[in-house]
C-alpha cells in the first residue's frame, strides 16, 4: 500500500511538470542559467541540444482552445500544429531561447513557418532531414544537417560542442530510455499495472525534463515496481496505435481502460515509439546519431519517412505477437496526412491476420468520448466473444 | 453587388458576361487528350511505363526511352472531367479518409482500379457501382517502375510508398528528395544564397542518380543528344509562356488566369517537341492579335486579382465565370507564374541537369512564406493587381502553408485579400456561397478605397 503511495506520489509530480513544461522550463533556467530550446517531432535527437548546455524541451500540445493562431495557419491542421503555433501567438514561447527541426511533415513547416513570421526575433532553424531512407544520397545529407545544427546550437549556446560533450549526452539519453523501455517490458509482461495515463507521463515528462533529473526518479521507480510486482485488472489486452507527435488525450486513454481493457503496448509518438531506439556506440557521434535516425525506422517504422524495406504493419502484428495484445485502437489525429495516407495498410494487415481493431480520429477541441465508448465497448465484446461478433457481423 | 452588374442604357440590365477564352488553347486539349489516349494503349505496344509524381522529370524519362504517366495530372484530368468519382469510390473503399489529399486519393484510386482490372486481387469494401474498362479512371496502364520526385509535400512523397505498396512491393521504384526553400540564413532568398546553391546541387545528384536507376532498369542508354534536345524544345516553349504572360499586363488584360491554367497540362508533362512550341507561339500570337485588336479578356474589366493556391479543378470553368461575372479579371497566379519552368534562363541546354534540377526546387509549395511573398507580391505589382483571392485547398496543406502569412504581407502593402473554401480534386469542399460573399465583399472594400 505504501509503495503504492509512493509511485503514486512520484508519478504525479511528473505529470504536473508534463502538463506545464514551460513551467519546468523557466525553473530548470533560473536554476542553471541556461539556454532552453524548443524541439520539434519526431525525429530531432535531443542529445545535440544536452550537448550545449541548454535544456531540450519537446514541444507539446497544449489543451488552451485555438485563438489568435487561427489568423495564421487554416483550421485544417492538426491539433498539434494549431497549438503550437497558438502557443506562440499568445506569448507562451517567451520563455524558449530557440525553435529547432529537423522533420519534413507539410503541416509542421507550415506551422513553425507561421511562428516564425509571429515570433520574427526567436531563432527558429530547420535542418531538414531527407525523409527517404532508401537512397545512398540520405545518409550523407542527415549527416551534414546534424554537423550544421551542432554548429548552430554551438552559436546560440555560446559554446563549442565537443565529440566528448555528445557522447556523454548520448549516453544520459541511452540510460533513460532504456529505464522506460524496461516499464514498458514489465506492463507487457502483466507485472504492473500501469495505467495508459500514467504510462504517458513517464513519456511525456522525459520529452521535457532535464534527462539527469528524470533519469534519478525513473531509477527509483523502476525500482518500486521491480519489487512489488502488481497484476493488471483489465481483461482485454489491447494495443494503441499511431498517434503521431503529440500525446492522445488522457481522458480517452481512461475511457478505453474503463472498458475492462488494459493497454499493454503501443506504438504513439508519446510512447514506446519515442523511446524504442538507442543510438549505437561509436566513435564518431554525428555518425551515431545518423544511424539513430535510420534506426528508429527500422525499430519501430513511421510512415512519416519514406522506405520500402520496413513496414509499420509488419511491425505493428509482430509487436502483438509479442505482448498478446488481442485488438489495437487506432489513433489519427484528426488532418494528419501521413497516418490517414498510410491506414488502409495498417487496416488490410489486421485483416488478414484477423486482429480486430477500431479507428479513433483525435480532435483538439476535444471528443465525443461517450459515443466513442459505445464503439470500445463493441471491440470489446467482439474479442471477448468471438463468434457473437461473427454471427452478427454475418447477419 | 449582383450578378447583372451594370446597366448598358439606364433601366435596362447587362447580361452578366463570360470569361472569352482563348480559342489557342483548345489545341492543348487536343494534344493532352492525344497523349493520355496513346499513354493508355502503351501495354498494348510493349512500351515500359513509369508512374511518377512531383515535378516534370518527363524530359528525363523520354530520354530513357520509357513512357510516363503523372499521377496527379490524370488525378486533375479526371476531377476538371468530373471524373473523379468512381476514382475516389474505390479509394474510400480501400479506407481512405475525405481528409486525405484528394489528388492523392483519386490517383491512388486509379491505382486499385488498375490493379483489380490487373489482378483482381485488392481489398475493397463493397465498392458500389465498380466500373468497367470504359471507365477512364481505371484505363492507366499497370506501371513498371516508380519514380518519386515531389518536392515541397511529404504527402506527395509519402504517396508513391503507398502506391508502391498498393503494386505488393515488387516494382522498382526510386525517389528524389527535396530540401524546403527554407532560408535558415540572412543570405536566403528566391534564387539566391547558400542553402539554393547546395539545394540546386543536392537535387542535381540525385538526376544523375535517376538516370543510372533507369539506364539499369530498362537496359536503355541514356539517350543524352535527346535531353538536350527536348529541353532545348522545352526552354523554348517556356519562354514563349513567360512571354506571352507578360503580354497580360496589358490593362484591360488580354488574357486571364484560367487560360494559363488551361495550358498547365501541355506544359508540365508533353513531350518536348516542336508542338509544344507551336503550342505556345499559337497562344503569344493569339494574345498580340487581342492586344492589337482591342480585345480583352473581360468586356468591362474592373478589378485586377491574383489567384494564390493550387487549383480546383471541378470548377476551373465555374470559376472564370465567376470572376467575370463580377467584371473581375484574375490576372496572375502562384500556380502559373511561379511554377512550370518558369525561369528559362536557368536551363543550359547544353547541360540541362543542374537547370532542371533547380526548376523542380521551384515547385511554387516549396518554399518558406517569405520567399513565397517575395515572388508573389512582385507579381501583384507587376500585374497592377488590387487584391489577391486565396483558395483556402481543404486537403492540401502544401498549396494552403504560409496562405495566411501572404495575406498579412500583402495587407500591409494596402492590398485587399480573401479566402475561399474548395480543394484540388473533391467537389465536396466548395462552398459557392462562402465565395460570392467575400468576393462581393472585396471588391466593395476595393471601390472604397479606390474612392477615397
Ligand atoms: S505528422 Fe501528423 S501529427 Fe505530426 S505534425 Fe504532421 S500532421 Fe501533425
Ligand atoms: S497535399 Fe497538395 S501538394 Fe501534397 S500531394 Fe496532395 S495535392 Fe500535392
Amino acid at each position: 500500500m505504501e509503495q503504492s503511495a509512493t509511485i503514486n506520489g512520484i508519478i504525479a509530480d511528473l505529470a504536473q511538470i508534463a502538463a506545464d513544461p514551460g513551467r519546468y522550463a523557466s525553473g530548470w533556467k533560473a536554476r542553471r542559467e541556461g539556454r532552453v530550446v524548443g524541439i520539434l517531432p519526431m525525429n530531432f535527437p535531443p542529445e545535440i541540444v544536452h550537448a550545449a548546455g541548454a535544456l531540450p524541451v519537446l514541444m507539446q500540445e497544449d489543451d488552451a482552445a485555438i485563438t489568435y493562431g487561427r489568423s495564421l495557419l487554416h483550421e485544417f491542421y492538426c491539433g498539434y500544429t494549431r497549438s503550437l503555433v497558438d502557443q506562440a501567438a499568445t506569448g507562451k514561447l517567451a520563455g524558449y531561447d530557440g525553435l529547432f527541426l529537423v522533420d519534413h511533415c507539410v503541416a509542421l513547416l507550415g506551422a513553425v513557418d507561421a511562428v516564425r513570421f509571429e515570433l520574427p526575433e526567436m531563432p527558429v532553424y530547420l535542418a531538414q532531414f531527407m525523409a527517404s531512407m532508401d537512397e545512398p544520397t540520405t545518409r550523407p545529407q542527415v549527416g551534414e544537417q546534424i554537423a550544421a545544427l551542432r554548429q548552430r546550437l554551438g552559436e546560440l549556446c555560446g559554446v563549442s560542442i565537443s565529440d566528448a560533450a555528445i557522447q556523454h549526452s548520448i549516453a544520459a539519453y541511452n540510460r533513460n530510455r532504456g529505464l522506460l523501455r524496461k516499464v514498458y517490458d514489465l506492463r507487457r509482461r502483466g507485472r504492473i499495472a500501469l495505467g495508459s495515463r500514467q504510462m504517458q507521463v513517464l513519456i511525456k515528462s522525459s520529452m521535457v525534463m532535464d534527462v539527469e533529473e528524470h533519469t534519478a526518479i525513473l531509477t527509483k521507480l523502476v525500482a518500486l515496481f521491480e519489487a512489488y510486482p502488481q497484476v493488471p485488472e483489465g481483461q482485454v489486452r489491447l494495443h494503441l496505435s499511431g498517434h503521431f507527435c503529440h500525446a492522445p488525450r488522457p481522458e480517452l486513454l481512461d475511457m478505453i481502460e474503463s472498458c475492462g481493457v488494459t493497454v499493454v503496448d503501443d506504438d504513439v509518438f508519446t510512447g514506446y515509439r519515442y523511446i524504442a531506439t538507442d543510438v549505437p556506440d561509436g566513435p564518431d557521434p554525428v555518425e551515431a546519431l545518423t544511424q539513430w535516425y535510420f534506426d528508429r525506422n527500422s525499430n519501430v517504422p513511421c510512415s512519416t519517412r519514406a522506405q520500402k524495406t520496413v513496414d509499420w504493419e509488419g511491425y505493428l502484428v509482430d509487436s502483438l505477437k509479442g505482448s498478446g495484445a488481442q485488438g489495437v485502437v487506432v489513433l489519427i489525429a484528426k488532418f494528419c496526412e501521413p497516418h490517414m495516407l498510410y491506414y488502409p495498410e495498417l487496416r488490410k494487415a489486421l485483416h488478414r491476420e484477423g486482429i480486430p481493431h477500431l479507428v479513433v480520429e483525435t480532435e483538439h477541441e476535444g471528443l465525443a468520448l461517450e459515443m466513442l465508448k459505445t464503439r470500445v465497448e463493441a471491440l470489446v465484446e467482439g474479442i471477448r466473444r468471438p463468434r457473437i461478433a461473427t454471427a452478427q457481423a454475418l447477419a | 453587388m449582383s450578378v447583372i452588374t451594370e446597366a448598358t442604357k439606364p433601366g435596362q440590365a447587362r447580361t452578366a458576361p463570360n470569361a472569352n477564352r482563348l480559342v489557342s488553347t483548345r489545341a492543348g486539349g487536343k494534344l493532352v487528350k492525344d497523349y493520355w489516349d496513346n499513354l493508355f494503349t502503351a501495354r498494348d505496344r510493349g512500351a515500359t511505363v513509369v508512374w511518377y509524381n512531383g515535378a516534370a522529370i518527363n524530359p528525363i524519362l523520354q530520354a530513357a526511352g520509357v513512357e510516363w504517366c503523372h499521377g496527379e495530372a490524370f488525378g486533375a484530368r479526371l476531377a476538371a472531367m468530373h471524373l473523379e468519382q468512381p476514382a475516389q469510390l474505390a479509394g474510400e473503399a480501400y479506407g481512405y479518409i475525405n481528409e486525405l489529399c484528394s489528388y492523392a486519393r483519386t490517383t491512388l484510386g486509379c491505382a486499385l482500379l488498375t490493379k483489380q482490372e490487373a489482378t483482381a486481387k485488392i481489398e475493397m469494401d463493397g465498392l458500389p457501382g465498380v466500373p468497367d474498362k470504359e471507365v477512364l479512371a481505371s484505363r492507366l496502364p499497370p506501371p513498371d517502375l516508380f519514380v518519386n520526385a515531389y518536392a515541397g509535400c511529404s504527402t506527395g512523397q509519402q504517396w508513391d510508398e503507398v502506391s508502391y505498396r498498393v503494386f505488393d512491393k515488387e516494382l522498382p521504384f526510386f525517389k528524389v528528395s527535396y530540401p524546403l526553400l527554407w532560408g535558415n540564413r540572412p543570405d536566403a532568398g528566391y534564387l539566391r544564397g547558400e542553402e539554393w546553391d547546395n539545394a540546386s546541387k543536392f537535387v542535381a545528384s540525385q538526376l544523375h542518380g535517376l538516370i543510372e536507376f533507369l539506364e539499369h532498369q530498362t537496359g536503355n542508354r541514356f539517350d543524352w543528344e535527346g535531353l538536350r534536345e527536348s529541353m532545348h524544345y522545352i526552354k523554348r516553349a517556356a519562354q514563349l509562356r513567360i512571354e506571352a504572360l507578360e503580354l497580360c499586363k496589358a490593362r484591360p488584360t488580354p488574357a486571364v488566369f484560367w487560360d494559363w491554367v488551361a495550358s498547365i497540362a501541355p506544359i508540365n508533362f508533353l513531350p518536348g517537341n516542336q508542338a509544344l512550341v507551336d503550342y505556345f507561339a499559337a497562344v503569344k500570337a493569339e494574345i498580340e492579335d487581342r492586344l492589337r485588336d482591342g480585345v480583352s479578356s473581360l468586356p468591362n474589366e474592373r478589378y485586377r486579382l491574383a489567384f494564390d493556391g493550387i487549383m480546383n479543378w471541378n470548377k476551373v470553368g465555374w470559376l472564370a465565370n465567376k470572376f467575370a461575372e463580377h467584371d473581375a479579371a484574375v490576372v496572375c497566379g502562384r500556380y502559373t507564374h511561379n511554377s512550370f519552368w518558369h525561369e528559362p534562363q536557368l536551363i543550359d541546354e547544353d547541360d540541362p541537369i543542374l537547370g532542371m534540377a533547380q526548376h523542380y526546387l521551384l515547385c511554387p509549395f516549396n518554399h518558406s512564406a517569405r520567399n513565397l511573398a517575395e515572388q508573389v507580391l512582385r507579381d501583384c505589382e507587376t500585374y497592377g493587381i488590387d487584391g489577391i483571392v486565396f483558395h483556402a485547398t481543404r486537403t492540401c496543406r502544401s498549396a494552403t502553408n504560409g496562405q495566411l502569412l501572404l495575406a498579412k504581407m500583402a495587407q500591409a502593402r494596402g492590398m485587399q485579400t480573401m479566402f475561399f473554401e474548395g480543394d484540388v480534386a473533391d467537389e465536396s469542399f466548395y462552398k459557392d456561397e462562402v465565395l460570392q460573399n467575400r468576393l462581393e465583399a472585396m471588391l466593395e472594400t476595393i471601390d472604397v478605397q479606390r474612392g477615397r
